[in-house]
C-alpha cells in the first residue's frame, strides 16, 4: 500500500465519521416558491426592471435628470452597457467623477462601441483621482483602444504609484493583440 | 560566576533533541511532506471543503483571512482544536495572508465576485490555489484565470468536486469502455428552475447601517463588485441570485454538470459553437441546446431526469446511455444492466474528500488536478454564454478560439464587467 493509499484510506474513515455526526449539506434554494426580497425603487423610475425596461433614449434623459436617484442611474448605466450607443456617452460620462456610481459609468463605457466612448474616458482623466482615476485608466486597458496610448502614456510616471501602475498595465492590455 | 564558552565541537557533540513529528514518526507527516494552507473567506460551504482538508494527515492549517470577524474567530477556533494549539493566525486583508512565505496553498470560498480575481491575485504570490465555484463572474474572467495559471505554472483546483466522485467516475468509466458506442449527446441539469432560477435580478436591498470595519468590511467585502448600499442578509449568504454578485441558477449547477460533461466528452479545451435556448417562460421547464464543432450536443436543461438527485448528468451514445446524480444511483439503458455502478450516497458524499486529495497530490507532484483552471474555464465559458443566450432569448454562435460570439454585437458586450476600482483583471 503506497503513501497515496494510506492517506486516502485515512480521509475516508475520517470522513465517514464527519458524514455520521452532521447532516448532508444540501443547497438551500436561492428563494422559496413565490418568496420575493425586499428590494430599493426609485420614486419616480420604479424598480430595476422598470428602468431596464426604457429605451435608450430614455434612459439618457434618466441620467440627466437631477431627480432621478443612485440606484436608477446605476441600473440605467447597467443596461445602457448592452443598449447604449455614441448618444448616451455625455449622460454617463459625469458619473465617473462620482464616488459610488463611478464603477457603474465604466460598465457602459468599456461596452459602447466607437470612438466617444474612449474619448469621454481620455477627457476624464484630469479631472479624477483616487480609485476613480485607476478605474478610468483600467478602462481605457480594457477597450484595447490605440487611441488612448498618448493620454496613457502620460500616466506612467505619475506621481501616485497606483495610477502609474495603472497605466502602465493599460498600456500592456492595449498593445497586446486580442 | 563566568559563564562557560560553548565550543562548535562541544554544539555537534551534543544530543540533539528532534520531535518526532518533525520526523514523520508515529504516524506524522514530516514538515517537508506537508502542505501549509491558509483559507480567504471561509462561509459555510468553505467550512465544508475545510473539514476535508483538515483530516488529511499531511495538510498544516495556518491561518484564515475573512471580511467578517464572526467567521475569522469560528475558524480559527476550528484550525486550534484540530490541532490542540492556539496557532492559527487571523487576518482580514488578504494581502497579509499572502505575505506569508510559510503559506504554500490557499483555500479560496469568498462569494463569486471575488473569485477569479483572489485565485489569481495569490498564484502571483506564488501560491497554489483550490477555488470553490462558480470560478468566475464573466467569459473574459474565465480566460483569464485559465491564462493567467498556465502562465505562472501554479496548481488550481476548482471545487467542482463531482470530478473525484465515485459514481460520477464510474459513468465516466463506462463511457470511455466503449460500451455507449460513439458519444452523440450530453445533458446536464442545471436547475431546477423553479427553486434556482436562471436569470438573476437587478434589485438592491434596502439600505442598512453599516456595521463597524472590524466587524465587517463592507468596501472589502463588495471588492470588484458594483458598489450597493449595505445589507446585512448580503453577508448572511443571501448574495445569490443578484446580479452584480452571482452568475445565475445556469452557471451555479451547470459549473459542476456542465462540466462534467465536458469532462466526459473530452471537451476540456473547447466550448459549444451553438446556443439555443428553448422555453423562456421562468414558470416551465427550459433547455438550453448546445452543439461543438465535432458535432457533439449538450442539452442544459432544469427539469426532465430520472430523479437521480441533484446535479444529474447523462451520457448518451449510439449503443446505450448511463445517468448519474448526487444520490449515488447510476440507471443505464437495458443493454448495460448487467453493469454495477451505483455506489452508496455515503460513498457519493465523499467526492469533496477526494477532490480534496486530488489536489494535495497534485501540489506534491506538480501534475494538473481534475478540475484545473483550464478545465474549469472552458465550462464556465459554456455556462456564462448559455446564460447569455438565456437572457437575449436568441440562438448565439460563438468562436471557442476567440471567446467571441458571431454577428451579435449586444452578446458581446455582456462578456465581461467592469471592476470596481482599485481591482483589474490584470
Amino acid at each position: 500500500m503506497n503513501f497515496r493509499q494510506i492517506t486516502l484510506n485515512i480521509a475516508r474513515a475520517a470522513a465517514f465519521a464527519l458524514l455520521a455526526a452532521a447532516p448532508l449539506l444540501t443547497p438551500a434554494p436561492l428563494l422559496a416558491q413565490g418568496q420575493k426580497a425586499p428590494a430599493m425603487s426609485d420614486p419616480k423610475y420604479g424598480d430595476a426592471a422598470a428602468i431596464r425596461a426604457l429605451p435608450a433614449a430614455k434612459l439618457n434623459a434618466l441620467l440627466a435628470d437631477p431627480q432621478a436617484t443612485p440606484y436608477a442611474k446605476a441600473k440605467a448605466c447597467v443596461r445602457l452597457s448592452v443598449i447604449g450607443d455614441a448618444s448616451s456617452v455625455a449622460a454617463i460620462a459625469p458619473l465617473l467623477e462620482d464616488d459610488k456610481l463611478s464603477v457603474y459609468a465604466r460598465t457602459a463605457l468599456e461596452q459602447i462601441p466607437g470612438d466617444a466612448a474612449t474619448q469621454a474616458l481620455i477627457a476624464a482623466l484630469p479631472k479624477l483621482s483616487g480609485n476613480n482615476l485607476v478605474g478610468a485608466i483600467n478602462s481605457l486597458g480594457v477597450r484595447h483602444d490605440p487611441k488612448a496610448v498618448d493620454a496613457l502614456s502620460k500616466l506612467v510616471n505619475a506621481h501616485n504609484p497606483e495610477t502609474a501602475k495603472a497605466a502602465s498595465l493599460a498600456l500592456a492590455l492595449i498593445r497586446r493583440p486580442l | 560566576m563566568p559563564r562557560r564558552k560553548l565550543t562548535r565541537r562541544q554544539i555537534l557533540h551534543a544530543p540533539l533533541i528532534i520531535p518526532a513529528t518533525a520526523l514523520g514518526l508515529n504516524g506524522a507527516t514530516p514538515p517537508s511532506d506537508r502542505v501549509t494552507l491558509g483559507g480567504l473567506g471561509i462561509g459555510s460551504r468553505g467550512t465544508s471543503v475545510l473539514r476535508s482538508f483538515l483530516i488529511q494527515k499531511d495538510v498544516q492549517f495556518l491561518a484564515i483571512c475573512d471580511v467578517r470577524n464572526s467567521q475569522r474567530e469560528a475558524i480559527k477556533s476550528m484550525a486550534d482544536k484540530t490541532y490542540g494549539n492556539s496557532d492559527c493566525a487571523m487576518y482580514s486583508d488578504q494581502e497579509e495572508l499572502w505575505a506569508r512565505k510559510d503559506i504554500d496553498s490557499v483555500l479560496i470560498a469568498t462569494g463569486d465576485r471575488w473569485h477569479t480575481l483572489l485565485a489569481t491575485m495569490t498564484a502571483k504570490h506564488g501560491k497554489d490555489v483550490y477555488c470553490e465555484k462558480p470560478c468566475s463572474m464573466t467569459i473574459a474572467e474565465s480566460r483569464y484565470l485559465a491564462d493567467t495559471f498556465q502562465r505562472l505554472g501554479r496548481i488550481y483546483q476548482a471545487g467542482t468536486q463531482r470530478r473525484n466522485g465515485t459514481n460520477f467516475n464510474n459513468a465516466f468509466n463506462l463511457a470511455r469502455s466503449g460500451k455507449l458506442g460513439k458519444i452523440t449527446t450530453l445533458h446536464a441539469e442545471v436547475g431546477p428552475g423553479d427553486r434556482w432560477p436562471p436569470i438573476t435580478t437587478h434589485a438592491w436591498m434596502p439600505a442598512e447601517e453599516e456595521p463597524a470595519k472590524q466587524v465587517v468590511d463592507w468596501d472589502r467585502w463588495l471588492g470588484p463588485a458594483p458598489w450597493r448600499p449595505y445589507n446585512s442578509a448580503y453577508i448572511q449568504g443571501k448574495w445569490r441570485g443578484y446580479y452584480d454578485f452571482h452568475g445565475g441558477g445556469i452557471l451555479e449547477w451547470g459549473s459542476h454538470t456542465v462540466d462534467l460533461c465536458h469532462w466526459a466528452g473530452g471537451l476540456d479545451e473547447t466550448a459549444p459553437i451553438e446556443f439555443e435556448p428553448i422555453g423562456m417562460n421562468q414558470d416551465t421547464p427550459y433547455t438550453i441546446n448546445c452543439k461543438y464543432a465535432n458535432g457533439l450536443k449538450l442539452v442544459m436543461r432544469d427539469k426532465g431526469f430520472l430523479g437521480l438527485g441533484s446535479c444529474a448528468f447523462r451520457i448518451e451514445g449510439d449503443q446505450g446511455w448511463v445517468e448519474t446524480a448526487d444520490s449515488g444511483a447510476v440507471a443505464t439503458s437495458d443493454n448495460l444492466k448487467s453493469e454495477i455502478l451505483s455506489v452508496p450516497r455515503e460513498e457519493a458524499s465523499l467526492s469533496t474528500t477526494y477532490h480534496v486529495r486530488d489536489f494535495l497530490d497534485c501540489v506534491k507532484t506538480r501534475k494538473q488536478p481534475k478540475s484545473n483552471a483550464l478545465a474549469a474555464a472552458q465550462a464556465h465559458i459554456a455556462c456564462h454564454a448559455a446564460y447569455i443566450a438565456f437572457q437575449l432569448g436568441r440562438k448565439l454562435t460563438f468562436d471557442p478560439a476567440r471567446d467571441l460570439f458571431l454577428n451579435d454585437d449586444q452578446a458581446n458586450r455582456m462578456r465581461s464587467r467592469a471592476m470596481r476600482a482599485p481591482w483589474r483583471l490584470a
